[in-house]
């Protein structure tokens, strides 16, 4: 018995060998070129090392960033420094501490110093941009890159200034630069695949349902954010050393949308994409600077020189793509995933079994420990009373029922509860710990899990990764987070759509991994907003032995929000009416189907009026 | 203390400036949720109109160039960004700066990539004395401009049903379609009012500098990101204070900079963005944009 995985070996060795061939070709095809032929193929594989940097940012965080080449250019200078010979640096360098102008350093050791460096940079730099909103990291990135650009241009003494660096060492080859970009391709694979790269793509898919099972997004962005300045370091730091020269301009704005576009082109989701963009868009980059030269056009047209039309070129092409074919040339898929390659296999993985699956559920005896319990929870919208006053409690290993009309504040409550909104008065307390106030993924760590009515899917990822990710936000590691996620996924019966694209399945299949989801952080106290609206009769009647088991096997708290009374009633001892933003009653389904005021909040006095006459 | 009351003034004219362009960028960012990259060319593109129609009297290329604005944005709107209209943030933005790219390298091609210089009045490049401060009337002409433009906008935007059916919009796109707001008209305005606030900013850089360059919308539309990020997205009047401060904050440093440092402004003053977001990572008026929706 051998343990699942997200996708078979041969797609995983697929979607790391056909980038890697790609490579290859290219650097061979260079490798026996005219020397100028040989130098336009190597800096061609280091832009596409800065591409990969690129992808491993903004394609798993979805977060589009204008800074990156800021770090290549980082990396360049650096690399550039410690390679200077001295009596070069003594003229162009004047302000250089003696110890970096006499380092002479050979181009395996500056790269791994620039790379770091860039690292570095990027970390810090992103420790406060990564706070700031998915719109507001494009621009203050850019004012980023714009800072660098503004630095490197009038540190004379220490750059060069305006005019920049000469007789830089050029030794970079295309043999070594290919090389470095399979490496790349190998580390932004190996990140996308490992825990905190799933992590980061959930928010990509939704930073919400993300943060509801215990992510936190800036962290997250923040590693990746570090991992892209070390690509974009070694990038900038090997293109130096191929063409000798550097000035501030070389990393600015034309390389940040050339860049851009070959990443978007190809597919910012996958690395795949990050490798197709890079080299053909190259290649149409070079065919155009031909025509711009003035040459000729398939022997027949002849257009004069016309410095910029390669960039008008570059511009269309963006266009085109990002109205017509958003998912890029990959559609966003790794090499392992597009679908010829896998006919082409027909091996396919063995179908998951729960005997794949590791037991989810958590030890007895750890499970209960407190109550959770708002007290005196009121909030306000601009003047408009949501919740006033409201107290409810939920017993370890009990099922609450919370109904109400539409707008009675349900949804708002357990928000308050899961921390997403902040309450303007009242206390929300698990095991008797304040916890008022608390992040959603801090609130999720402690156990709490919830579902969302709106769904909230994370439509890239397969159902088997939407599930896994859920253990991953709770630190656990791959291998354990995708048994905990078979073992979810067969209590509920979702392990035949498992492999699926999670924004493929039906609606009601998406709000059964909705709960799977929360239920992979193994809470003990699950919060269901609605989780049977959008299912037929017969998968309403599944989900109620579903939920029954779950609570059995779990021994988590319910509170179940649920128009469906029969849902509610089958399951909840206990219920709590609610009605515009106040509590009409709490008791058993009959109790409170019963009750007159409740009766008259559902249908409205006037239907009562109009029986009693 | 002249020396103050000078170099306030400086700071007062290029704060309203800069306020000119995000309540550009601002205008379509709440209407349609995207940051438009392409404005920049907006103002480059009504530059050149001056350039192009240098042969006619001032005011009537002025004409020109307000005209230009408006039909470049038109355009922009109707050709590129109408199409990506519902897609996420990031996919608006890199369309325009498709966009951008590609009326950038357009004026290269068509006209050089070299600085065109351009005539404008005499009138314009001279001062005026009030008491012992001597004022250049392009500052004059700014803070007016500004004044008139607020005034109008304010006017348009709270007076008429246009401007109610725009905030509306502003609020709750989807809600005010399904109340009958065409979405296509308000859309199409803002993008026009946006078109004639670039070509006012494109003048008043033309004035200052008497020289256009395909290049020179590049440094506007940053300075008007970072203005509209440090008030707060979607907020009319975070613009305005996002604009005034960035404005102040670089006449200012350019004024009382050391020398050494004096060519590190620009590094200083968008260093000064992420200063604030430290503190307040969704802008001083903290806009919609990163708040929970669940």
């Amino acid at each position: 018995m051998s343990g699942a995985r997200f996708r078979s070996r041969p797609s995983a060795a697929a979607s790391l060998l056909v980038p890697l061939v790609l490579i290859a070709i290219t650097a061979l095809v260079g490798a026996n070129g005219t020397p100028s032929f040989q130098g336009t193929v190597t800096l061609i594989l280091c832009n596409l090392i800065v591409v990969i940097g690129l992808q491993v940012f903004v394609g798993n965080s979805g977060v589009y960033s204008f800074g990156q080449l800021g770090f290549a250019t980082a990396g360049a200078y650096v690399a550039a420094f410690l390679t200077l010979p001295a009596a070069f640096a003594l003229l162009q360098t004047p302000g250089l501490p003696d110890f970096i102008v006499d380092a002479d350093l050979g181009p395996l050791s500056s790269t791994l110093i620039a790379a770091a460096i860039s690292g570095l940079l990027a970390i810090v730099v992103g420790l406060p941009l990564m706070r700031t909103s998915t719109l507001a990291i494009p621009i203050s990135t850019f004012a980023f890159l714009i800072v660098v650009y503004n630095v490197v241009g009038n540190w004379d003494r220490v750059t060069g200034g305006s005019s920049g660096l000469v007789s830089i060492p050029t030794t970079t080859s295309v043999e070594s630069a290919g090389l470095w970009a399979g490496a790349a391709v190998v580390l932004a694979l190996a990140f996308k695949w490992s825990a905190s790269g799933y992590r980061l793509q959930a928010t990509r898919e939704d930073e919400v349902a993300a943060r509801s099972i215990g992510i936190k997004v800036t962290r997250e962005r923040l590693i990746a954010f570090g991992i892209s300045g070390v690509l974009c370091g070694v990038g900038g730091a090997l293109a130096v050393h191929q063409s000798g020269v550097l000035n501030p301009a070389t990393f600015y704005f034309g390389a940040t949308v050339t860049t851009m576009t070959m990443l978007v082109v190809g597919g910012a989701r996958s690395v795949f994409g990050a490798v197709i963009g890079a080299i053909a868009i190259a290649m149409v980059n070079e065919a155009l600077r031909g025509v711009e030269n003035g040459a000729s056009l398939f022997g027949a047209i002849s257009i004069g020189e016309a410095p910029g039309l390669a960039a008008i070129g570059l511009g269309l092409i963006l266009l085109a793509t990002m109205i017509a074919m958003p998912n890029g040339l990959s559609g966003g898929r790794e090499a392992g995933d597009l679908p010829w390659l896998r006919r082409l296999g027909s091996r396919t993985s063995a179908p998951l079994s729960r005997s794949h699956g590791a037991v989810a559920t958590r030890p007895a005896g750890h499970a209960v420990k407190g109550a959770l319990r708002a007290e005196g929870i009121s909030i306000a919208f601009s003047g408009l009373h949501v919740l006033r006053q409201i107290d409810l409690t939920v017993e370890p290993g009990e099922a609450l029922g919370l109904i109400g009309p539409n707008g009675a504040g349900k949804t708002t409550l357990v928000n308050v509860l899961s921390g997403f909104q902040l309450p303007d008065s009242g206390t929300v307390a698990l095991d008797g710990v304040d916890v008022t106030g608390w992040s959603p993924a801090r609130l999720a760590h402690d156990g709490l899990g919830r579902t969302f009515q709106a769904v909230l899917p994370f439509p890239h990822l397969s159902g088997l990764e939407s599930v896994a990710v859920g253990a991953m936000g709770m630190g656990v590691g791959r291998r354990r987070a995708v048994a905990v996620a078979v073992d979810v996924l067969g209590r509920l019966n979702l392990l035949e759509q498992a492999a699926l694209p999670a924004g493929s399945l039906p609606p009601g299949g998406q709000r059964l991994l909705g709960i799977a989801r929360a239920l992979a952080i193994q809470p003990r106290y699950l919060l269901l907003d609605e989780p049977a609206a959008g299912l037929n009769e017969a998968e309403r009647g599944e989900l109620g032995a579903i939920l029954r088991g779950v609570m059995k096997d779990f021994g988590c708290g319910i509170l179940l929000i649920e128009h469906d009374m029969s849902t509610v009633m089958e399951l909840c001892p206990r219920v709590q009416v609610l009605d515009d933003g106040m509590t009409l009653c709490i008791g058993t389904p009959e109790e409170v189907q019963a009750d007159p005021a409740v009766v008259e909040s559902y249908l409205g006095s006037s239907f009562l009026a109009a029986v009693d006459a | 203390m002249t020396e103050l009351g000078q170099n306030l003034i400086d700071a007062l004219a290029l704060g309203s400036l800069y306020a000119l362009i995000a309540l550009g960028i601002t205008l379509v960012y709440t209407v349609m949720g995207m940051m438009n990259f392409a404005h920049g060319e907006f103002i480059m593109l009504s530059a050149y109109a001056l350039y192009v129609f240098a042969g006619l009297p001032f005011a009537a290329a002025v004409a020109a160039a307000l005209l230009t604005g408006i039909v470049i944005a038109l355009l922009a709107e109707r050709v590129a960004f109408r199409s990506v209209r519902n897609a996420d943030l990031s996919a608006q933005l890199v369309t325009s700066l498709a966009v951008a790219a590609i009326l950038q390298n357009v004026v290269t091609v068509a006209v050089d990539a070299r600085a065109q210089s351009v005539e404008t009045p005499a009138s314009i490049s001279e001062s005026t004395s009030i008491g012992s401060i001597s004022v250049p009337n392009l500052e004059f002409v700014t803070l007016g401009l500004t004044a008139i433009v607020l005034g109008c906008l304010g006017w348009l935007l709270y007076r008429t049903r246009t401007g109610l059916a725009m905030r509306a919009a502003a609020e709750n796109f989807d809600m005010a379609r399904l109340l009958g707001i065409r979405a296509d008209r308000v859309i199409a305005i803002a993008f026009a009012i946006s078109g004639v606030l670039a070509a006012a900013v494109g003048v008043l850089i033309v004035m200052q500098t008497g020289q256009v360059t395909p290049t020179m919308g590049l440094t506007p539309v940053l300075v008007g990101f970072v203005a509209v990020v440090i008030g707060g997205f979607g907020r009319m009047f975070g613009a305005v204070i996002g604009g005034l401060l960035l404005g102040a904050l670089s006449s200012l440093l350019g004024a009382y900079l050391p020398e050494g440092l004096a060519p590190f402004r620009d590094a200083i003053v968008f260093t000064f963005p992420v200063l604030i977001l430290i503190f307040r990572p969704h802008g001083l008026l903290g806009g919609e944009i990163g708040k929970a929706r669940v």
